[in-house]
């Protein structure tokens, strides 16, 4: 079989990708050197990138950790230690293991996608559809959500505790799975596993397995989890929120523009939506919600049923 | 030595040497656009907040290297929506979400990519997922791990090949 991706374009793409690489003069000599470099070397980059996406999803195996690793690490599902809360409160955003100088990233997922991510201490992080969350390589134990929503999954470190920031909304995990989710007025933390800390600086809410709070301004309200991470598996879960905000969550959720005219925007709802049954039946919308459904070629209007 | 730069500083790196960047964004295939990106590329350094910086001049080449490798997927993107929306159900109806056959093809990718991983050994995925995912310099992923650089510029020399081949044929 012939090799498509060329070898040096290749060894230039993994050598441009270290931070500390350094040989420009020479990258770029090489580039100029004949006119086929330039899209061998996008071509050898861009499969890399995709080979790392796909390995990015898949879980980390108890065998592949650093052979100095002292410690053990297993992931752990399992309840958190209260004595673990004390060291959490004081130590705050998380460790800066390269050095100060910040090294932010962005994950951006498109509506309709669903990406997983591996961080290097062995948490996950599933990130829904139309989504942005940003990480950080000099902080490992730190993620903030922009945008949308995610499901933690926190590899339990009682000395360095993960942190999530939303939208001015701080919480600490200590050792869970928990799920945020930004709406436009509110953000909901929801704890399936373990436990987490909110506002560790302020109310610090605690939030048990299958306890929620959803913060709208300076307003911190509970509620029951419901189903943790549901999203996942196609099931959208309400609770007292507009039509609007109904619209805007198929959106991310389908990748389709689902929109709602003013008419019915600001009309309440309380349910659950089978995401994949609404797609390949947009119609089925409309007793659901209380509304017409009109379908176009790229995106559907939820307004007044007549 | 760490030689920081206050943004002035950066600035001055950044204007001595912008014809440089210019024609490193046209070796890299930005031909027109290499002027109009340059210029993005100040915009989008100058505005970003961070501390100083070690190595100004490989900063703003990287910078500029990200720049084509967003531009270039942004590209690739768009191609692979155009392909999407012009698929339709049996009705004619355009398809919105990935059909089975697409989910079942991501799966299948996965599975294959596991299983190179399993024969590529837990090192060379420790390697390959140190540097590449996580962006940990080889010099420091060697010290992690307790052997040479060069061991590890085998170990992801090797790993990215067989991952790249994978990828190519699936394509």
């Amino acid at each position: 079989m012939t090799r498509s991706i060329d070898d040096d374009a290749l060894e230039w793409a993994i050598r441009t990708g270290d931070p500390e690489f350094d040989d420009w003069d020479g990258f770029t000599s090489w580039l100029e050197a004949d006119p086929a470099h330039p899209s061998q070397f996008e071509i050898a980059s861009g499969v890399l990138e995709d080979a790392g996406r796909i390995v990015a999803t898949l879980p980390l195996r108890h065998s592949a950790e650093p052979a100095n690793d002292p410690k053990p690490g297993r992931r752990r599902f399992l309840q958190w230690s209260g004595g673990a809360v004390a060291a959490a409160i004081l130590l705050g955003t998380g460790l800066s293991l390269w050095g100060a100088r910040p090294q932010p990233y962005m994950i951006e997922t498109a509506a309709g996608e669903v990406r997983t991510v591996a961080l290097s201490d062995g948490s996950e992080i599933v990130v829904a559809g139309g989504s942005r969350l940003m990480l950080d390589r000099s902080k490992v134990r730190f993620a903030a959500l922009e945008q949308g929503g995610a499901l933690f999954v926190v590899k339990h470190d009682a000395s360095a505790p993960f942190t999530v920031q939303a939208k001015g909304l701080s919480m600490t995990d200590l050792g869970t799975v928990f799920e945020v989710q930004l709406e436009k007025g509110s953000t909901r933390v929801a704890v399936s596993d373990g436990a987490v800390l909110v506002d560790p600086e302020g109310a610090r809410l605690r939030l048990d397995p299958g306890q929620a709070v959803v913060a709208s301004g300076a307003v911190l309200r509970r509620e029951p989890a419901g189903e943790v991470g549901a999203w996942r598996e196609g099931r959208l879960i309400f609770n007292d929120v507009t039509i609007g905000e109904v619209a805007d969550a198929l959106t991310r959720h389908l990748g389709i523009e689902v929109v709602a005219s003013e008419a019915v925007a600001s009309r309440p709802f309380s349910g659950t939506i089978d995401a994949a049954g609404v797609a390949k039946d947009p119609a089925s919308l409309g007793p659901l919600l209380g509304v017409g459904v009109r379908t176009s070629d790229r995106r559907w209007v939820l307004q007044a049923d007549r | 030595m760490i030689d920081s730069m206050s943004k002035a500083g950066l600035e001055a790196v950044y204007l001595a040497n912008r014809d440089k960047l210019v024609r490193f964004l046209k070796a890299r295939g930005a031909g027109d656009a290499a002027e109009d990106l340059v210029n993005e590329l100040w915009f989008r350094v100058s505005t970003n907040r961070s501390g100083p910086i070690a190595n100004p001049l490989s900063y703003l080449y990287r910078a500029a290297n990200m720049l084509m490798i967003d531009r270039y997927r942004s590209t690739r993107q768009a191609e692979l929506r155009d392909r999407e929306w012009s698929r339709a159900d049996e009705n004619g109806q355009p398809l919105s979400l990935p059909s089975v056959d697409r989910i079942v093809e991501a799966r299948q990718e996965a599975a294959r990519v596991a299983a190179i991983l399993e024969e590529l050994g837990a090192r060379r995925e420790m390697v390959f997922r140190r540097s590449r995912i996580d962006g940990v310099p080889q010099r420091l992923i060697a010290e992690e791990l307790g052997v040479s650089v060069s061991t590890v510029e085998n170990d992801l020399r090797v790993a990215c090949r067989v991952l790249a081949d994978l990828k190519e044929q699936m394509r």
